[in-house]
């Protein structure tokens, strides 16, 4: 089975030729696009970080960890969802290349990865969060909030580099 | 204007090593990524309290001096990739209106959130309680997100505009 039809499919829609900047006036939707995706991704990197050095004990030391997730986590969701919204739009102006680009699927195998790990954390040592809320977190909290630094880190780096491989 | 500069910024021997290693660029601004991740954030978070949405838990004292000195460390990181960048591609940055405009912007930002996070340091007490806390307040929130936001869409306008005056 190849997904290359359907992506061939998804790039000839309208929308993707706009993004792309092929009808008249489209010309700067790519770049506006691309930015409105950096602002939003700078937010949810950042939020993340947050939290995670909170984890590994670094900032943040005086807050309840479960405070602070309460707090953070729920603006890097919206943040996240129009991240992925404004990456959709650029993935479908060129969906052929980006599906084919190896730091594309680095950057996404490191996404899903930080997924697996926040799904792990939050099924494992976040349900005892109770237990050391205010203190030092254990090992497996720390090790959660490390990888999960690692793993955006690593988005980060891909996504940039993705548009350097693009061309 | 600007451009002789460039031209002999290029030519030094520091520019040609580091145009002639292609890695250097994307990773400088690859970190220079991260380093605007941690400003901005720091930057949303103060700016969505002073303006009385969320983060209810922690003082308005508290949370910037928690996060403004993270805003400096960041911002150091964003100077050190931002001169290497520059140092390696001066022409593409010194041509372009948007290069100048970010660089603007950045001191009025920095000097804005010098004087706040002072300000707030000085007066704690007034600015902690809402009903005290001086108007400045919001329009300091107002202004450094629509400059922050400003600063990062011209970041990533230099790289589509600068071929335009060169």
């Amino acid at each position: 089975m190849s997904l290359t039809p359907l992506l061939a499919a998804v790039k000839a829609w309208p929308i993707s030729a706009m993004v792309r900047g092929d009808l008249p006036g489209t010309e700067w939707l790519f770049p506006i696009i691309e930015t409105l995706h950096v602002i939003a991704l700078t937010f949810v990197f950042g939020s993340i970080l947050m939290v995670d050095l909170r984890l590994l004990g670094i900032a943040a030391r005086s807050i309840p960890v479960s405070r602070l997730t309460a707090e953070i986590l729920p603006l890097t969701w919206i943040a996240w969802g129009a991240a992925a919204i404004f990456g959709s739009l650029l993935f479908i102006s060129n969906a052929t290349a980006y599906a084919g680009n190896l730091q594309f699927r680095l950057k996404f195998l490191c996404m899903l990865l930080a997924a697996v790990n926040m799904a792990i954390f939050h099924l494992g040592a976040f349900r005892r969060v109770a237990l050391w809320d205010s203190g030092q977190p254990p090992l497996s909290a720390r090790l959660a909030g490390a990888l999960s630094l690692a793993l955006w880190i690593g988005v980060v780096f891909f996504g940039r580099w993705t548009g350097f491989t693009m061309t | 204007m600007f451009r002789p500069y460039a031209d002999w910024l290029a030519a030094t021997p520091l520019s040609k090593t580091l145009q002639d290693h292609l890695w250097i660029v994307p990773t400088s601004q690859s970190i220079h990524i991260v380093a605007v991740s941690v400003v901005f954030a720091s930057a949303c978070l103060i700016n969505l309290r002073l303006l009385g949405v969320g983060f209810k838990g922690r003082s308005v004292s508290a949370l910037s001096a928690a996060l403004v000195p993270w805003m400096w460390r960041g911002l150091a990181v964003l100077l050190c990739t931002g001169l290497i960048q520059t140092i390696a591609e001066p022409v593409r940055q010194f041509v372009a209106p948007v290069f100048w405009a970010k660089m603007t912007m950045i001191v009025i930002v920095a000097a804005m959130t010098f004087y706040y996070a002072r300000t707030v340091r000085r007066n704690a007490p007034r600015w902690d309680a809402a009903s005290t806390r001086p108007a400045a307040g919001r329009v300091f929130a107002v202004l450094s997100t629509l400059l922050w936001v400003a600063i990062i869409t011209c970041g990533r306008f230099i790289g589509y505009t600068w071929s335009l005056y060169a």
